[in-house]
């Protein structure tokens, strides 16, 4: 994609972690006031597909800020300073999305969401909502300068987090790259071991296993996706410019939020859960299992051909 | 020996995966092994993890369905491992981190097989695991992760290294 048109996807898409994440809360408070599990699961379903979209949404930032840097007006410390304070918020959403995940797959598990989960989940979406506003904020000084408070557009980035420090550190230290690669990689198979078992058995093999036995498994292969998503945005964070226009990793994001969506229908859909031992899965549930593994093989796939169709190491 | 090493090396087959610019030749290959990766050492880390007692409403008789496809991971990666070796054979078989690897895939492999006597116990689900079967199964988790670890750091320390920004 063009950096013009990644720019535009990054105006589109940081509506989710702001405008739609504030929809999500608001369903929360309700969900709690109402005591309502329907609405409590409808709030993490949100959280949890706001916490995917953020990650395209981060990355594609990087573009945008590509294509306005040397326009008149925009002040580069104040897009460094915006990039500062969306992957502190980027951090915190990851978190908020985990620990929805995991409420739904306990609420999957028990028909209970636990106390201290929802508690969790309460204080940081708060948290969450009150940084990504911030980020949002300071975003939107760069093309608003009516509404830059005054002085602050060239002072430089005071966050406490810094992509620039990330960078720093990932560059002079000489263990971090592969550190983060090998742990990259470990993830990768933690995932790929939780993928193939949980849908090997929905496609008849070792069929003698409950749906909800191996729905047991699912926290590691989330586990998995996490140290993923981790390691590669500390991997962006420190060589943007050969990952910004990458078409081995547009497609590689892409699929993974199909991928990171159809975990919901391991999660929280009754059809995989009714899935008894011994049973055969639905047709539509045999699909779904297919379409996992090839999507998270696809997904290997196009991350090994960053280097050789997009240019990356 | 070097120069049987050397012969491999400039075969012609292994100038066309190390040279062609083919997304066939060498990503094809990587990619190969990295798939035959997840299900060699994703598969038996899920396993190791079950005999350590995570989900144990999973029962083992059921789950040894799914070692046929560990095991095809694993040839998947004898293969195309060889195939990589070949490429450069001579820088290698002097590595390190190449034989730390191996030897860390060795005692893997040496576990899953030990294990093959759990899963042949007809009554492997009426007895739990003796202490000897789950360090045998920690033991196996931590291999596999050096087999990565060391596979991954091949590609940055040790001869034969390729120059490497980031």
């Amino acid at each position: 994609m063009s950096l013009a048109n990644l720019a535009h996807l990054h105006l589109l898409l940081n509506h989710f972690p702001t405008v739609g994440f504030s929809v999500g809360l608001g369903l929360y408070l309700i969900a709690l006031i109402r005591k309502s599990d329907d609405l409590k699961r409808a709030s993490l379903v949100i959280f949890l597909g706001i916490g995917l979209l953020t990650i395209p949404t981060f990355m594609t930032g990087k573009a945008a800020q590509a294509a306005v840097v040397g326009q008149e007006g925009v002040s580069e410390t104040l897009t460094a300073t915006h990039e500062d304070a969306a992957l502190l918020a980027f951090l915190f959403m990851t978190v908020t999305g985990v620990l929805s995940w995991l409420g739904l797959w306990q609420y999957r598990r028990t028909s209970h969401i636990p106390g201290w989960n929802m508690t969790a989940i309460l204080l940081i979406s708060l948290i969450t909502f009150g940084l990504m506003a911030r980020a949002a904020n300071i975003g939107g000084e760069i093309r608003h300068p009516e509404i830059q408070a005054a002085g602050d557009a060239t002072a430089p980035s005071a966050e406490l987090l810094k992509a620039s420090s990330v960078q720093g550190f990932v560059n002079t230290t000489n263990w971090a790259w592969p550190t983060m690669e090998t742990l990259h990689f470990i993830g990768l198979t933690m995932l790929m071991g939780v993928v193939l078992i949980v849908n090997l058995r929905m496609l008849g093999v070792a069929k003698n296993i409950s749906f909800s036995a191996v729905h047991r498994l699912l926290p590691w292969g989330v586990l998995g996706f996490v140290i993923n998503v981790v390691t590669g945005i500390i991997f962006f964070v420190t060589v943007p410019d050969q990952y910004t226009q990458n078409i081995a990793l547009e497609y590689k994001m892409a699929l993974t939020m199909i991928a990171g969506a159809n975990v919901l229908y391991f999660t929280v859909f009754d059809e995989a859960w009714a899935v008894e031992g011994g049973m055969d899965a639905p047709v539509s549930g045999k699909f779904m299992a297919g379409l996992t593994i090839l999507l998270w093989i696809g997904i290997i796939w196009l991350g090994r051909m960053m280097p050789f169709i997009g240019g990356s190491f | 020996m070097m120069n049987f090493l050397d012969t491999l090396e400039q075969s012609g087959f292994s100038t066309w995966v190390r040279e062609s610019n083919s997304l066939l030749a060498y990503p094809s290959v990587l990619f190969l092994h990295t798939v035959g990766m997840g299900f060699v050492a994703g598969i038996s880390a899920l396993i190791d993890l079950r005999l350590l007692g995570c989900a144990s409403e999973v029962r083992l008789a059921d789950i040894k369905k799914v070692l046929p496809f560990m095991w095809a991971g694993f040839w998947v990666n004898l293969v195309t491992g060889i195939v990589l070796f070949m490429l450069d054979a001579t820088t290698k078989s002097v590595s390190p981190v190449f034989w730390t690897k191996l030897v860390f895939i060795g005692l893997a492999v040496a576990m899953a097989l030990n294990q093959r006597k759990i899963f042949d116990d007809p009554l492997v689900d009426k007895r739990p695991i003796d202490m000897n079967g789950k360090l045998i199964a920690f033991a196996s988790i931590l291999c596999w992760m050096g087999a990565i670890t060391a596979g991954r750091l091949l590609a940055y320390v040790g001869p034969g290294v390729v120059s490497q920004g980031g």
